[in-house]
């Protein structure tokens, strides 16, 4: 175990707040009852459940009755894909999204194409975002669903996401009226201000665990009067949308962290990108050979998408993993076969500055001092890797 | 499974790396479904690997796998190391995940490709 530890992969899984923590555990306790049940212990945990909704709808500038917990970000997509699609079906079976999605977002469409829908993938350009005259170009009359992220997971460039759907109002108010516009914005909540009426989707998905609050709590926002087919049937909960016993103390959590993540919403936000500058400054300054990746202003204020050239991310992971620092690789190398991350790859760039990609997330957490550290470590690790790449100019010739 | 220790070390310490100005053996080799790469530079004198130095690219077994076969060689005679098999760099790993075995297969291959370029 190193003697240090700091954890930048904030995009992957954020700590558990302390308070998000302690609140749960007063749920766990205290509002063990079944939410519908009529009874006072089922009441008292209706009220804490609907508390929570309250707060995770104020996140998003939704109403309460909008927002359906689910068991994750997964859940969430699946939920918005599947169920406006299956619900839509007389409609159309068009669904336009893009390149760059997340493997929930992009796993359910590869699957909808298996089961007769058509599906568009939108490119994006060296930027890492998606041109709304693109989306526009794709959509056709049989069009029902529009699902572009809000921010990327790997690389934090922010689409277009107003735009799109100040698109499908026009479409709409042309007659397009059963066109829907789906936003899986996991990365985004909590870290940009976020108004569903402002962006104009219909669909928007949450996850806890971004947001300091644990694993196994996501919600969907859906607008009023947008109907979804169910994908968990059996039961009356969250509105028929999602049947199961609702996982109180999940959603507590999920209600206190979307409380904080507003009430703290500017100092995390100027603390993360002051890191994340500083951080990149000092990268840039200390390491040669290195190409940073998506848009330099149209991105998330906590992350850093670097590759660094002539090495691969996984190696790099490795060392720095070896010293404490925990960071992320969209490229993975398995059975012979390399997968170099399909975002990294969709910017235009070559194989190996796909393969050199590394993810730097930033959390409220993180300090100034471990800044330091992590790029003391980062700049060894990169000389002792390329000192080894023959793929480095004048690697280390020696004689014996 | 997880990464043996002896992983590890030769990850973040590797040995013999660089190439060979002297070298009478030199193989370079590429995975041609992956793209990772390893370079040997060999000096043999009398029928011995008397120096060796390697660079490689990729995964980091990869990187791993160039780092303990130097070590493994270093000293052999052509003939010793001509009999090193992909199951003996492996134990010397303390073993690899059976997807990354492909790793120790590009090693031996480039070894036996310098040993004929000698």
């Amino acid at each position: 175990m190193p003697s240090r530890r700091v954890y930048l992969d904030n995009s992957a899984t954020t700590p558990v707040d302390p308070r998000v923590a302690a609140a749960m555990a007063r749920a766990v306790v205290e509002n063990f009852g079944n939410a519908s049940s009529v009874h006072g212990f089922g009441q008292q945990a209706r009220a804490v459940v609907d508390q929570a909704r309250r707060e995770i709808a104020a996140l998003v500038g939704a109403k309460q009755n909008e927002i359906v917990f689910t068991s994750g970000g997964t859940e969430a997509n699946n939920l918005a894909i599947r169920g406006l699609s299956e619900a839509a079906t007389s409609h159309g079976r068009h669904i336009v999204t893009s390149s760059i999605e997340h493997p929930s977002v992009a796993g359910v469409c590869a699957d909808m194409e298996k089961r007769g829908w058509e599906v568009i993938r939108l490119p994006v350009y060296q930027n890492g975002i998606v041109r709304v005259e693109d989306v526009a170009a794709a959509v056709r009359p049989e069009t029902v669903l529009i699902t572009i992220m809000m921010a990327n997971n790997e690389i934090g460039t922010i689409q277009p996401v107003a735009e799109i759907g100040a698109l499908v109002r026009e479409r709409r108010a042309a007659g397009q009226r059963h066109l829907w516009f789906h936003t899986d914005a996991v990365q985004a909540a909590g870290r940009l201000r976020l108004n569903v009426d402002e962006i104009g989707c219909d669909l928007l998905t949450m996850s806890a665990h971004k947001l300091y609050a644990p694993k196994g709590i996501g919600a969907l926002y859906v607008r009023r009067g947008v109907r979804l087919h169910g994908q968990n049937v059996g039961g009356h909960q969250e509105r028929e949308r999602r049947a199961g016993t609702e996982n109180v103390p999940g959603i507590v959590a999920f209600g206190e962290a979307a409380k904080l993540a507003r009430e703290e919403f500017e100092q995390r936000s100027v603390h993360d990108r002051e890191l994340r500058d500083r951080f990149e400054a000092a990268v840039t300054r200390r390491i040669p050979d290195i190409v940073m990746n998506g848009d330099r202003e149209r991105r998330l204020g906590h992350l850093s998408n670097i590759s660094f050239r002539f090495i691969e991310g996984e190696g790099l992971l490795i060392n720095l993993d070896l010293e404490g620092v925990a960071v992320s690789t969209g490229s993975a190398c398995s059975s012979g076969t390399l997968e170099p991350s399909p975002v990294i790859r969709a910017l235009g760039v070559n194989d190996e500055t796909a393969r050199g990609s590394i993810r730097f997330s930033f959390g409220k957490d993180n300090t100034e001092d471990e800044v330091e550290y992590v790029v003391n470590v980062l700049v060894g690790a990169v000389e002792r890797l390329r000192a080894l790449s023959p793929l480095t100019p004048l690697a280390g010739v020696v004689s014996r | 499974m997880p990464y043996s220790s002896i992983f590890k070390e030769h990850l973040a310490h590797p040995r013999n790396a660089g190439e060979l100005a002297e070298a009478n053996a030199v193989a370079d080799e590429t995975n041609p479904i992956c793209g990772d790469r390893l370079r040997l530079s060999l000096l043999v004198m009398d029928d011995r690997i008397e120096a060796v130095r390697y660079l490689a690219y990729g995964c980091p077994p990869t990187l791993v796998c160039g780092s303990v076969l130097t070590e493994l060689i270093s000293g052999k005679t052509t003939e010793e190391a001509k009999q090193l098999t992909r199951a003996d760099l492996l134990d010397a790993i303390g073993g690899l995940p059976s997807r990354k075995h492909h790793a120790a297969s590009l090693a031996i291959e480039t070894l036996h490709s310098a040993l004929q370029n000698l």
